[in-house]
């Protein structure tokens, strides 16, 4: 990648959008500390990220989802929540491994908490099935609940209605946006279906073969030069 | 109960405390260690040379029973310590780089201790005060039970699941993977420590063979067999995979002597297995849903090996030197356990219980078909 630049502000509805091979889950990656970038910098709250271990970055405040779904396969839609809670945890090791009575209410309170979360993204009818017995869509979904439940200020969704049917997407338009105004999220996404971003957000970034070519609001990018000939192909 | 039976109710009691102790690091936390028997020597070792050196200055002052329970703390720390250095650089890298690490190092132990004098070399660490209390050892098995279930059952046993499941994923929620892989490599080799140190005080000499490879293997074994991630399973592999070769050497003709069979009926067997599992592995294949057809195919397949036995043995027996030559039992267990394990893989490769527990839930589950969530908390 090379040359990116955007910012986003508390609140933002902020989708990234670029071709097949632009580098857009690459951005994640560097976000969410699994790469390093060779040079530039990241800034969350006022504070450099760049080359913070993922699990840091998780306990300042960014969430994530994949793009290749990484569910906990042979754990319940319920566990995979629950696991999400991790950051709050605060009983001990011990307590959990003596099964004291402060690890035992620790874990209903994240059950709970974690039924909560699935309500909001209509699982909890399946919160007893084995993650990898979701349809896809549902999987897609599960994975938003897992990245809300760290309680994030910032949530990364990389390509979350991939496979989904039009209706599965109109749901979680609604959705992704219920979920910024109810918890003051901000949301960056990775897109490929152009009417699910256009429709979605706010401000827009276009990438393509790992530099920024456009930005702006959905009107202005439908119409920018760059951005047709990125996905139409240039005319010779 | 005599010697015998007394030896066997404690050595069980330790390869439950082994098998649930690696379950822990291999099926729980997903880190495929075979080294598990170095941790056990290391208790074992650490133990046994405190109470071989000390126990006799102190002049049997303190009540045995507290030492010995002194040991075995110290042979869990120590082991704990060595899980420690072993585990920090080594839980870093992914995948096979640990199994390979963690078999290097048991070999590395064992190799350093027969070339150690003061442990007795390859002869033997000698002299340790036997004090066995058959309790303390079902004590050790039980707690090291209860703190494994004790473990999945909370939210932040759950986070050792994760890991397993998907370590980057894991990282995403705040997880730090190599503290809880660590954590589980520390808690399974302690609990191996233990072991050892209860082993050395119940022996009396301790050798660096008791600890070698295949030691580790069996353990492993028990695992894998039992269920990766399965308490339950473990348990039940531990005790199978360890009474079944005792089983086999107690087997008597009427008379008294040690049993005996015809090499024939060994052909004919194996033969007779072999042709069974490929049959049932044809019906677990197929796609038949109605259980009752499944069932009468499965019974159909039994009688039939049954019956193929008898017709095999003549036949095989035509072969002279077969036929005349006798196989006691008690070698053939080292056979019948490897042609279980070899059945058990290719008919059900998630092992006898795969990720189930045992809970009257599950038992519920099990009668009426279901496939539910395989872990605990949910339900």
């Amino acid at each position: 990648m090379n040359e990116v630049s955007f910012q986003l502000e508390k609140g933002d509805l902020f989708g990234l959008i670029g071709p097949n091979g632009a580098g857009k889950t690459t951005c994640f990656n560097m976000i969410t500390g699994v790469y390093r970038p060779t040079s530039g910098g990241i800034w969350f709250n006022g504070k450099e990220i760049t080359g913070t271990p993922s699990n840091r970055v998780a306990s300042l405040g960014i969430a994530r989802t994949f793009q290749n779904i990484r569910l906990y396969k042979a754990l319940s839609v319920l566990e995979n929540v629950i696991v999400g809670g991790f950051l709050r945890h605060k009983t001990s090791l011990f307590s959990s491994l003596a099964y004291l009575p402060g690890a035992i209410r620790e874990t209903e309170e994240m059950r709970q908490e974690a039924l909560r979360l699935l309500d909001v993204v209509n699982l909890r009818p399946v919160a007893d099935v084995r993650s990898a017995d979701l349809a896809y869509g549902m999987q897609r979904r599960l994975e938003i609940a897992r990245a809300m439940a760290t309680k994030p200020q910032l949530l990364l969704l990389d390509e979350p209605a991939a496979g989904m049917n039009p209706q599965e997407k109109d749901d979680l338009n609604g959705m992704v946006k219920k979920i910024r105004d109810e918890h003051g999220l901000t949301v960056l996404l990775i897109e490929h279906d152009m009417r699910f971003v256009m429709s979605l957000c706010e401000r827009i970034v276009v990438l393509d073969h790992g530099e920024e070519i456009a930005q702006g609001p959905p009107q202005a990018i439908r119409n920018d030069p760059k951005v047709i000939a990125a996905y139409l192909g240039e005319a010779v | 109960m005599n010697d015998y039976q007394q030896r066997l109710v404690i050595l069980a009691a330790l390869y439950v405390t082994l098998a649930v102790s690696l379950n822990l690091i291999n099926g729980i936390t997903g880190q495929f260690s075979i080294g598990h028997a170095a941790f056990y020597q290391i208790g074992a070792y650490s133990a046994g040379y405190i109470s071989h050196r000390w126990i006799t200055e102190l002049g049997h002052s303190p009540p045995r029973i507290l030492w010995l329970f002194g040991m075995l703390l110290a042979g869990a720390a120590f082991a704990a310590v060595a899980g420690l250095i072993v585990g920090l650089p080594s839980l870093r890298l992914k995948g096979d780089y640990l199994a390979i690490v963690t078999l290097g190092f048991g070999e590395i132990i064992r190799i350093a201790v027969q070339n150690t004098d003061a442990l007795g070399g390859a002869y033997a660490l000698q002299q340790i005060p036997k004090i066995y209390p058959i309790w303390l050892f079902w004590i050790l098995a039980i707690t090291c039970i209860a703190v494994t279930r004790n473990l999945i059952k909370t939210a932040r046993g759950l986070t050792f699941l994760a890991v397993r499941e998907d370590e980057i994923a894991s990282q995403a929620m705040g997880v730090n993977v190599t503290k809880v892989k660590v954590t589980a490599f520390v808690l399974g080799s302690a609990f191996a420590g233990a072991a050892g140190a209860l082993l050395a005080h119940y022996e009396g000499d301790i050798t660096p063979g008791m600890f070698a490879m295949d030691t580790s293997f069996i353990i492993l074994t028990m695992v894998v067999l039992g269920g990766t991630g399965s308490i339950t399973g473990s348990i039940f592999a531990a005790l199978f995979l360890f009474y079944l070769p005792e089983y086999l050497r107690g087997m008597k003709t009427a008379d008294g002597s040690a049993l005996a069979v015809s090499g024939a009926t060994v052909v004919a067997s194996l033969l007779m297995v072999l042709i069974a599992v490929v049959c049932l592995k044809k019906i677990l294949d197929s796609h038949w849903g109605d259980p009752r057809r499944r069932g009468a195919a499965y019974a159909a397949v039994v009688v039939a090996s049954l019956v193929l036995v008898r017709v095999l043995v003549p036949i095989v027996g035509l072969f002279k030197p077969l036929s005349v030559m006798q196989v006691p039992t008690d070698q053939l267990r080292m056979v019948i356990f490897a042609v279980s394990l070899i059945v058990i893989m290719l008919l059900r490769p998630q092992g006898i219980f795969a990720h189930h527990e045992f809970s009257w839930t599950w038992l519920k589950r099990v009668f009426h078909r279901g496939d539910g969530p395989r872990t605990e908390i949910a339900s």
